[in-house]
């Protein structure tokens, strides 16, 4: 199936829940829904479209909002589902009730962004140390690190 | 004389642990390429040790995440006396590229003495070898 | 009785830390789990910070082994921003370094197979093999890892005839080599017999954990993004996708043994096709705000990255996504009701390229909680003698 196919079934299928459609590259797609509607598209691609295969999930900072981009892959194209949440009640739902490959994900959004994940069935942090301070999201554009000053041994400080 | 006994086999096969702290794996690539039949690190009679408690010298690669910190300082000081430290790469040196990082502490000898440094991204298996080397003329 | 045992960071046998802790009933683990961030530099804040050819170099370091992949990976997300092509001949270089570097890492992964099976020779000849490739490698590039040979809009160095026939000799060395290990894999029934078994992913857990690389492909499912996306150069290579049905540790190493033979085909073929023009592009500085999702097939998977630009000379996102990550999933599927004495053979069949991950394994006594740290290298000792005396598997066949 070609790209603008697929692009009139999502549009088809989806309705009004299709905020957006765009397709900038060949096979590349990027599909816009509200944070309610997720968990249903997601199942209709799995369904639908053969997308069981999820690649990641990434997050992405915009000042007053967090963006979420899905990346699924299907032999056809690569189609990408975002959605926007507030950063005043960060929360979304968990896919992983569709897709249980998506919870180290998940667990890594949780981590970098501070997002909430509802229904996670596993909420531990990830990749940050034992000893990092509660409250820190490192990928947020407003947190800045400054390095302490090293000590060289045996040399000028 | 029993000093000149102990001085002389430890300089004949110093027994070696390799620790990696967060490395990107290029110079622990090269460091057990070291072993393999075209560099052939054993015939100075080096033996790669499991155990922290069994070895004499640690090869020591990559910066150090926060996370692998009180690892590492827990390992140093498993090692018994006398040891002897060689950090391998640019990353165990300074950093390399992670510098400023959040998680990145800087060098190995920011937690750890280091006693040799060998510079390289990666560093080669002549140049490991070479600090070996030049480590046991100094003891 | 359940005990707890923990694998930690620092381990003897190779690479990277991470620390597992799984669940064990006797000799059967019932459940396992990971603890990531051992390895976590906070690279992708990083990236935020450094232009579009610093973060070439950045990438490059991500991981040691698939150098390569990551950094053209990047760049070619990166060309598609700014809306540059790169010239044929470019193409052709970038991606015969990424076909000796796919042949190298498999040779290493052969290697730690043999170690981790207690086939200790193989493991030498492998490594020896594998000088050859770096070698070559270093011809072209200058280093024998971290290769930096990917600039935006093409490659930085070219190369010329008398390199040209030095690689077609090298590969017809290690192609009669090669062939000789198949054949060592016919005829020593106790390695095959060994890693027949070991590590079950089903096709269906596979499909739903998300697996990737040879570790999905040893399991029936055909997916390579050199055949699913193909970009450029691989539309014309004439190359076959290995898989293999049997879903085990055995399956994996078949799978790595075909790409090892469809890699030297591409590797002639790209040589043969080479014709002579530039091999760089100019890039402009700076990228339109736009987005890209550019994916690579590593030695151990899929790679994929996200990168996010913003008009101005730094990128605003990259999301990397490393293929060992996507098999985690997948590896804590296969620990389940194995044994432990598999461990370090399921743990080096994924081809952990984690830079995360260490592996030391610490005994905790459930009835008083004492700890007794257990080195790998005494497990895979334990493994190997426990395995000399259990009766052999009639049924286990290599397929070539």
């Amino acid at each position: 199936m070609t790209d603008i196919e697929i692009i009139e079934r999502l549009k088809r299928d989806l309705g009004p829940e299709a905020l957006e459609v765009t397709n900038p590259d060949r096979r590349r797609i990027f599909l816009k829904v509200d944070p309610g509607d997720l968990v249903a598209a997601v199942t209709l691609l799995r369904d639908k479209y053969d997308c069981a295969y999820l690649a990641t999930i990434s997050g992405l900072d915009k000042g007053e909002t967090f963006e979420i981009l899905y990346h699924f892959a299907s032999p056809a194209a690569n189609i990408n589902v975002r959605t926007e949440v507030p950063k005043a009640s960060p929360h979304i739902d968990s896919i992983t009730a569709v897709i249980p490959g998506a919870i180290l994900y998940e667990r890594e959004l949780q981590d970098m962004f501070g997002l909430v994940v509802d229904r996670i069935p596993d909420p531990r942090p990830l990749v940050v140390p034992d000893d990092w301070p509660a409250g820190n999201f490192p990928l947020r554009k407003d947190w800045k690190f400054e390095r302490p000053p090293e000590i060289i041994p045996g040399g000028k400080s | 004389m029993l000093n000149k006994l102990v001085r002389w086999s430890r300089i004949k096969s110093p027994w070696i642990l390799h620790l990696n702290s967060g490395a990107c794996n290029a110079c622990d690539i090269e460091i057990v390429a070291a072993l393999t039949p075209r560099f052939d690190v054993e015939r100075f009679g080096v033996l790669l040790k499991a155990t922290p408690r069994h070895a004499d010298v640690i090869i020591a690669s990559g910066p150090v995440t926060r996370q692998i910190k009180d690892r590492i300082i827990r390992i140093y000081d498993q090692v018994p006396d006398p040891k002897f430290v060689i950090a391998v790469g640019a990353c165990a040196m300074s950093g390399c590229v992670y510098r400023g990082a959040y998680n990145i502490m800087g060098g190995i000898d920011q937690v750890i003495p280091v006693n040799v440094y060998v510079p390289g991204c990666p560093a080669r298996p002549d140049a490991i070898l070479d600090a070996v080397v030049k480590l046991l003329g100094k003891l | 009785m359940k005990f707890q045992i923990p694998i930690g960071p620092q381990h003897p046998a190779l690479k990277e830390p991470i620390s597992l802790r799984m669940t064990v009933e006797g000799e059967v683990i019932q459940d396992a789990d990971i603890r990531l961030g051992y390895n976590h530099r906070g690279l992708e804040k990083l990236a935020e910070e450094k232009t579009w050819i610093q973060n070439i170099y950045l990438t490059e370091r991500i991981c040691g082994i698939c150098s390569h992949s990551h950094a053209t990976c990047f760049v070619q997300g990166a060309e598609k921003l700014m809306e540059i092509v790169p010239p044929k001949r470019g193409l052709y270089i970038r991606y015969l370094v990424s076909e000796l570097e796919r042949v190298h890492s498999h040779l290493l992964w052969l290697g730690v197979a043999g170690h981790e099976a207690g086939f200790d020779s193989f493991f030498m000849y492998t490594w020896r093999d594998r000088e050859i490739v770096m070698d070559l490698l270093e011809l072209i590039s200058g280093n024998r890892v971290h290769y930096a040979m990917n600039t935006l809009g093409g490659v930085r160095r070219d190369i010329d005839e008398g390199q040209k026939a030095k690689i077609l000799e090298g590969v017809a060395a290690l192609r009669k080599r090669s062939e000789y290990y198949f054949h060592i894999g016919a005829n020593e029934p106790s390695f095959v017999a060994r890693i027949a078994g070991v590590g079950l992913l089903t096709k269906e857990q596979a499909v739903s954990l998300c697996a990737v690389g040879p570790t999905a492909r040893a399991s029936g499912i055909t997916r390579d993004v050199r055949k699913d996306d193909p970009c450029a150069v691989y539309d014309e290579m004439d190359f076959e996708v290995g898989t293999a049905d049997s879903c085990d540790v055995l399956g994996r190493v078949v799978v790595r043994v075909k790409e090892l033979l469809e890699s030297y085909k591409i590797i002639e073929q790209i040589l043969h096709k080479l014709s002579p023009g530039d091999i760089v592009v100019k890039a402009p500085r700076k990228a339109k705000p736009n987005e890209v999702v550019s994916r690579y097939e590593a030695p151990r998977g899929e790679n994929m990255h996200y990168i996010k630009s913003n008009g101005t000379d730094k990128p605003e996102r990259l999301k990397v996504r490393a293929p060992t990550l996507a098999n985690y999933p997948a590896t804590v599927a296969m620990l389940k009701s194995g044994f432990i004495a598999d461990i370090p053979l399921i743990f080096a069949a994924i081809d952990p390229c984690i830079c995360c991950a260490e592996r030391t394994v610490s005994l905790v006594n459930a009835r008083n909680g004492e700890e007794t740290t257990v080195r790998l290298s005494d497990l895979r000792r334990r493994a190997i003698e426990q395995h000399k005396n259990a009766p052999p598997k009639r049924n286990a066949v290599w397929p070539f």
